[in-house]
């Protein structure tokens, strides 16, 4: 195959995927190295070609028989099929069967796995080449090569050749990223929204009322289209493309986000000038309109008297009073009242009930009198029947509760009826002539008030058709203030025209006020709105890549670190210049990087589930990065038996979550060390709020408490006792002792809540504990003992049972994170754990296929489709027994072998993460004892059943240092070496490569990456470094356009 | 049993569909010969306690049997129902009673919000909770239609109604919320918008034609994966629009079916009672099923926090769903009573769709006989419920493709041997329809504990 040729027959093939068609020409651009990434270009090459009928690379059908039978043949023919495949018959399979197998072909020679490396007969680069092609050209043939679409998804990242990534050997390659548009994501889908709706999210942290991005409680009722795949894992990655789902939830979005804008306007024309000076005149009338109308609900009774004087009553309908009979209840059946709360009409009703009551109160009247009273004043007035029915039944059936509540709430201070208190003269001018003209004999005064606002809109209108079309300049305005408002930019001329006469078209046909809310969703729908834009500016340098333009660099980089639009000072400086140097993009990186005065919501499903304070300063995505990077909240979707776990798993996991991200987040906030430390540390954190004073404070208390009674005989005391100790009690105040009623036979029960706090402070004290938990000692609302850092009462203790720590016998670390026996990093941490295990079961597999992809940055290729992938139960064996007796097998160890030996040291931890020596074989035929169904929180609920010894060793292959390869002991053995490997700090780095860049790298981002690892050694492992460094390399800030020429809306 | 390479191989499940966001797959396909399957999901909140739904005239075999919660089935037809199911008594023959399922991994206690559709647990009602495309949905996508699926609630703050288009239960997709209309003159007004306001229609097809145009002209001069990315935004406005085209090409079969909603309605219907609203709902349920908008509804009839205004016997008392599970009761009528007069309302409200389907003919028969619908708790057995069962009332016509018409069934207990939970109903329903997927939604991990096998459609009631 010649260069020339190839870049003859990729001029031909104008849908084929652009990133691989500018590797292959970059690629055999530079001079040929190696056989083996040789043969990776061409493999690509012959990828990138063979989306489209490409004759001029077709080979010879019996060349490739050869090839197969020289090379396939030996384990897959008629006499023998491993993996019950055979490829002799190729042409009597099914089309979907023989594309199926094809594409699997395909892929294990692209990443060289077949033939097997430990055969000695392998075929030359040249020849592996000859026959991918000739797989490629099969498929291309019928549009089924799946390997196109693999290569730009993350979890394929690792078929780029780790070695020639960081050998140096590539690093004169000049790296770029492909002009793009990057599909929002989820969060910066919400910030988006956030912004443009002027929702702006506090919380009370430390006490303190900070600004919080993430908590979308917004007023709007938006739906999320944009959401990310849920694997663990680099999850954002700019090959998604919008699609007709995401389109149409965003056109109700767009609808629900128009109707908010503009009540936003009606609230305050300062949001959006020229839509109030559009909407001017018709804003103006509806106001006078509900003035005139508030004033009527209010006052009409007197504005009819005075109108009518003596005439009036003539004129009322006749008073039908309402029916509020019910049922007959059965003789003798016994019924329970519904309480006030769960009978009355809503507080809004209540207030108009009140006021008609005073309205017609009158010493000495009977309930009765008065009912019938306000009753003839709802049915003047022209309230429906239906409500004036249950106002009077709730009158008939609660008067004297609500009587209880008018004076409780206060409401004669609170709600007092309005006092009449005429318009300006000409106004009731205006209504008096109105009601003059359409006051009917008979008529209830809605009626009344309908027919004249009905007149005065008449007339209103008139005047709106008289004023004529708005100005055009105010149209253009609002085209001008929508952009800036949608995309934060002003449009380009030719945009205003443009939408400023489809504004117009709008008006014409609809109003002003849909046509504003028309012109709002259209913008909305642009493609501008839902995908980022990352396109170079300026000078091509002489390889024809230009930088990042200055505001899509702003965006760029905002987006790299947090998910909202770039902060006033990145946008000033993409402005004004300052955003066009290497230099210009490390000074805004470290400055955003040091910003601490901005808090995020980590996650609100982990705040909500326990209440856990989720939150942290750390710009967002760096700490998210490591959230997803080892996938520990994939942990919540599991759903786990509370027996199994022997307390309250449901309440518990949430925490386990938050304590998880607090961790990691501590650990990147130190940003030392920060990836030895995520695989190595030996501290945790464990029922910890994160603030070590409070901790400490409440842990102090109740030590306090339990050594100032332990031994004043408390089990003993009545009330009369407690009084003796009022001073010390005022001093701690423990929850439900009522000190200042003590002995006065208040509401609480202030002995009964004593002594259970200190039963629960004696269970925790009494083993020669130094100090304890200070978790609540019973239910009860409200904060008490510790509280989270936002204020809440800090809940689930439970958490300790992950990391086989008893309640009753825990030595309470107040000072987090602290050592914790038999962990060593994120891989033995319980919420990792259970997130890479089965809901019943541990998962060696899964575990050390994470194990060999993420850190190791190899390669498993996928499950194949004749292969079931269970584990038979079997109740008296382990499941590293089951495991290995189904996966130990030639055909299935190709690959097992890269997962199992990682995947068997975490059977030192069972599937809710908890060390053990014995793996319990749980089975009813197994069980020895049932343990209780309810009990106190420190109590384990497990059944027991037999046990078999648990194995956890495991070998370690990979890591390319011969000095940590080799048999490990367990996880803790196994997590040690890989805190130490070169291999793994590079994997790392690759995988902030993908998140940071949203794509897979290509050898050409070899210097990028090397930099990356360097610049994380020179600064004693800061991630902050890594992170300048990627978002500073060429592969970040320069763009290549494609061949033809684009068009940008924002130039 | 199906395995998985069975399941894999399933269009359906396979890469092409799952290109598709789910809500937008249900509409965007075509159906493939034949009359459409129709599924109504009717719930209800409160519970619906077993012995509310056993038949008075069991003998005192049956009757223990069903009491001790042991295996049990009986033809209705030999049998009286119970007083609240007396307004379906006339479609005996299409009824069935499904006891004994449970429903322990969905959320119980008061309120199971979108789990109790799609079998798993949400964390009370987050987001990030949904683990998959709820029960509605999936049958949806083997029935698709212009809207895909339609959802309906009636629910409320105690003391209003909720009113416009709010969040529902039914989840498209994991960690996707469905939207519902929320009173009778939105979903009039939504649903039928084609014929009753075309002006409205137009000026959507207006927009999206400009969008389309826009977008067309930045696309031409892009190349590769970026004109992908455009095309597949231009590409869906086109689907939007074709929707759209379709809507305006039925509206003559729309406006033939339009129902007539009552002006008490309008502006949210503040005045309308609850009785009002149920039977505007069912009318625009039943319109939307027979115009052919939609071949799925979902309808939350009630939930806990739903305001009863003016049930018969009770015109003028606010009542709490919640208070009347407290054992509350209004007026003098004890809560136990009144429960049962919110059933009898409900029941009336399934018969009158019962009957409006049957009264249109379709193929050879009528509509109704290729309709399932299901009256169910959201919450299983009471108003604190523990999700040990979880009771259905099913009406379906005669082609069904289920066997269990005619017959109440009582199901082996929760963890017991045999036992069944919502998950193999629910795939009973997505086998007996197309689906041919092993298993839908979660296990139950007691039945789990104690190795019972749970997996897979309930085998007697495959037709």
């Amino acid at each position: 195959m010649s260069y020339h040729l190839a870049l003859a027959g990729a001029g031909r093939c104008p849908n084929q995927p652009k990133f691989l068609l500018n590797f292959v020409i970059k690629e055999f651009s530079t001079p040929p190295s190696d056989p083996v990434s040789k043969l990776i270009r061409l493999g690509l090459l012959v990828l990138a070609c063979s989306f489209s009928v490409f004759p001029a690379l077709a080979l010879e059908v019996p060349k490739a028989k050869t090839l197969l039978e020289n090379h396939c043949f030996a384990c897959h023919d008629e006499w023998e099929q491993k993996g019950d495949l055979r490829f002799d018959q190729l042409d009597r399979l099914s089309l979907e069967e023989r594309l199926d197998l094809l594409n699997r072909m395909q892929e294990q020679l692209f990443i060289e796995e077949m033939p097997p490396r430990k055969e000695k007969k392998q075929p030359t680069d040249d020849e592996r080449a000859e026959l991918i092609d000739w797989i490629s050209g099969e498929l291309g043939k019928h549009n089924a090569s799946k390997l196109e679409d693999k290569l730009q998804k993350p979890e394929y990242g690792n078929y780029v050749d780790h070695e020639k990534l960081f050998s140096g050997e590539y690093a004169n390659l000049k790296a770029y990223t492909q002009d793009r548009r990057w599909l929002i994501s989820e969060f910066i889908f919400d910030a988006k929204f956030n912004r443009i709706l002027n929702h702006q999210g506090t919380k009370t942290i430390d006490g303190k009322r900070e600004s919080v991005i993430g908590d979308n409680n917004r007023r709007v009722n938006l739906t999320n289209p944009f959401l990310l795949p849920t694997n663990t894992g680099v999850r954002y990655y700019a090959n998604a493309t919008l699609d007709g789902g995401h389109l149409l939830t965003m056109i109700t979005n767009a609808k629900e986000t128009a109707d908010y804008m503009i009540s936003l306007v009606n609230r305050d024309r300062r949001y959006l000038p020229a839509a109030g000076v559009l909407m001017d005149q018709e804003w103006t009338h509806e106001k006078v309109l509900a003035s005139r109308e508030a004033f009527l609900t209010s006052h009409i009774e007197q504005v009819l008297r005075d109108l009518y004087q003596g005439e009036h009553e003539s004129l009322l309908p006749v008073f039908v009073p309402v029916e509020t009979g019910s049922d007959t209840p059965a003789a003798g059946e016994a019924t329970k009242k519904a309480p006030f709360h769960s009978a009355q009409p809503g507080q809004t009703e209540l207030v108009l009930i009140y006021h008609s009551m005073c309205r017609h109160h009158k010493e000495g009247q009977s309930d009765r009198e008065l009912i019938r009273k306000c009753e003839q004043e709802w049915f003047h007035f022209g309230d429906n029947e239906r409500k004036i029915q249950t106002r009077v039944t709730f009158l008939e059936n609660y008067m004297e509760e609500w009587r209880g509540q008018i004076e409780q709430h206060k409401y004669a201070e609170r709600n007092k009826p309005p006092v009449y208190k005429p318009l300006d003269e000409a106004e009731m001018q205006i209504i008096a002539e109105s009601i003059r003209k359409h006051r009917q004999k008979g008529d209830r005064y809605q009626a009344i008030i309908a027919k004249c606002l009905a007149d005065w809109e008449e007339g209103f209108q008139q005047e709106r058709v008289a004023a004529g079309a708005p100005e055009t300049a105010t149209v253009d305005a609002l085209v001008g203030e929508l952009f800036v408002k949608i995309f934060e930019r002003s449009p380009t001329a030719d945009e205003v025209g443009k939408y400023g006469a489809l504004t117009r078209n709008y008006i014409e046909g609809l109003g002003r006020l849909p046509a504003i809310h028309k012109l709002i969703q259209t913008l909305i729908l642009r493609s501008e709105f839902v995908y980022r834009s990352e396109f170079g500016s300026g000078e091509a340098d002489e390889f024809g890549r230009k930088m990042l333009s200055p505001r899509d660099a702003s965006y760029a980089i905002a987006y790299a670190l947090n998910d909202s639009s770039p902060d006033a000072e990145l946008m000033k400086a993409a402005e004004s210049g300052r955003l066009e140097t290497r230099e210009d993009y490390k000074r805004e990186l470290e400055r955003l990087l040091k910003k601490r005065d901005q808090y995020y919501i980590i996650d609100e499903s982990v705040e909500r589930l326990d209440l856990t304070a989720s939150i942290t300063n750390t710009p967002i995505r760096k700490l998210r990065f490591f959230r997803e990077f080892f996938g520990y909240p994939q942990m919540l979707p599991i759903f786990k038996d509370n027996k199994r776990f022997g307390g309250n798993y449901d309440q518990s996991k949430g925490r386990l979550v938050g304590e998880a991200d607090r961790l990691v987040d501590h650990i990147v906030q130190k940003d030392r060390m920060v990836f030895e430390e995520l695989l190595g540390t030996e501290n945790f954190y464990v029922y910890h709020s994160g603030d070590n004073e409070a901790m400490t404070a409440s842990s102090e208390r109740i030590g306090r408490i339990y050594h100032y009674f332990k031994d004043l005989g408390w089990e003993d005391f009545e009330e009369a006792d407690l009084l003796k100790h009022k001073e010390f009690l005022t001093e701690v105040q423990m929850r439900g002792v009522d000190v200042k009623n003590l002995g006065q036979n208040g509401r609480r029960n202030s002995i009964r809540e004593f002594k259970t706090a200190m039963a629960s402070f004696t269970l925790r004290f009494d083993d020669g504990e130094t100090a304890a938990a200070p978790f609540v000692s019973f239910p009860a609302h409200g904060v008490y003992n510790a509280s989270t850092r936002t204020g809440m009462q800090l809940r689930a203790p439970e958490v300790a049972k992950f990391f086989n720590i008893q309640l009753d016998k825990w030595n309470y670390p107040s000072v987090q994170p602290a050592k914790v026996d038999h962990r060593k990093g994120m891989l033995t941490h319980p919420a990792w754990l259970i997130a890479h295990a089965q809901n019943t079961e541990t998962d060696p597999v899964i575990r050390g296929k994470w194990v060999r992809e993420k850190l190791l940055a190899g390669t498993i290729p996928d499950i194949p489709i004749t292969v079931e992938a269970v584990v038979p139960e079997d109740h008296e064996k382990t499941m590293r027994t089951r495991l290995a007796n189904v996966t130990e097998k030639e055909y299935c160890w190709r690959c097992h072998e890269r997962m199992n030996p990682l995947g068997y040291t975490f059977e030192m931890y069972d599937d809710f993460g908890r060390f053990r020596t014995e793996e319990s074989l749980e089975h009813p035929d197994n069980l020895i004892t049932k343990g209780p169904d309810k009990a106190a929180a420190h109590v384990d609920l497990r059944d027991t059943y037999k046990t078999l010894p648990v194995d956890p060793r495991g070998v370690l292959a990979g890591t390319g240092d011969p000095a940590l390869d080799g048999e490990v002991k367990d996880a803790i053995d196994l997590a040690g070496r890989l805190a130490k490997s070169r291999r793994v700090r590079q994997s790392i780095i690759r995988h902030a490569f993908r998140y940071f860049l949203g794509r897979n790298e290509f050898l050409s981002d070899s210097k990028t990456l090397i930099d990356a690892e360097r610049a994380y050694l020179e600064s004693e492992g800061s991630f902050d470094a890594v992170i300048v460094s990627l978002l500073t390399s060429d592969s970040f800030i320069y763009r290549k356009e494609y061949p033809t020429q684009k068009t940008t809306d924002h130039e | 049993m199906n395995s998985r390479r069975d399941f894999l191989r399933t269009s359906a499940f396979g890469v092409g569909a799952l290109a598709l966001t789910p809500s937008f797959s249900a509409f965007a396909g075509e159906l493939s010969g034949g009359a459409p399957r129709r599924f109504v999901f009717i719930r209800k909140s409160n519970g619906i306690r077993p012995n509310e739904l056993a038949l008075p005239s069991f003998t005192a075999e049956q009757k223990a049997l069903d009491d001790k919660k042991q295996p049990l089935q009986v033809d209705l037809d030999q049998h009286e129902l119970p007083g609240w199911l007396q307004p379906v008594a006339a479609h005996k023959a299409n009824l069935a009673i499904l006891q004994g399922l449970s429903c322990k991994m969905s959320e119980n206690g008061h309120w199971s919000y979108s789990s109790v559709m799609g079998a798993f647990k949400s964390g009370r009602n987050s987001l990030s909770g949904i683990k998959r495309a709820t029960i509605d949905f999936e049958l949806a996508k083997l029935s698709p239609s212009p809207f895909g699926h339609v959802e309906l609630s009636l629910t409320g703050n105690y003391s209003s109604f909720r009113t416009g288009i709010v969040s529902g239960y039914s989840a498209p997709g994991a960690h996707q919320r469905n939207y519902c209309y929320a009173d009778p003159q939105t979903a009039y007004n939504e649903l039928f918008k084609s014929v009753t306001n075309p002006d409205a229609v137009d000026s959507d097809n207006a927009m999206l034609e400009f969008l389309q145009g826009e977008e067309s002209f930045k696309a031409g001069a892009l190349q590769g994966y970026e004109k992908l990315k455009l095309s597949n935004h231009i590409s869906s406005i086109e689907s939007i629009r074709g929707r759209n085209k379709k809507l305006e090409k039925m509206s003559g079969s729309i406006a033939k079916y339009l129902p007539v909603i009552d002006k008490v309605h309008a502006d949210g219907g503040p005045n309308a009672t609850t009785p009002e609203k149920q039977k505007a709902m069912t009318d625009i349920l039943i319109a939307s099923l027979v115009t052919g908008l939609t071949n799925v509804v979902t309808y939350t009839i009630d939930e806990l926090s739903t305001p009863i205004k003016g049930l018969p016997g009770n015109e003028g008392d606010q009542i709490s769903i919640h208070e009347l599970g407290h054992n509350g009761g209004y007026s003098g009528i004890p809560a136990d009573k009144i429960r049962e007069k919110i059933r009898v309302g409900h029941m009336e409200q399934v018969a009158k769709i019962v009957e409006g389907l049957k009264a249109v003919p379709e193929g050879k028969g009528t509509m109704f006989d290729n309709t399932v619908v299901m009256y169910f708790p959201e919450n299983g057995e009471g108003h604190h419920s523990h999700g040990t069962e979880a009771p259905f009332v099913i009406l379906a016509g005669d082609n069904c493709h289920l066997d269990m018409m005619g017959r109440y069934t009582r199901l082996p207990y929760h963890a017991t041997e045999g036992h069944k939970t919502i998950g193999n109903w629910y795939t009973t329903l997505l086998n007996a329809y197309g689906n041919p997927i092993e298993h839908y939604g979660d296990f139950d991990l007691e039945m789990a504990r104690k190795k019972f096998d749970q997996t897979g459609a309930i085998k007697l009631f495959m037709a």
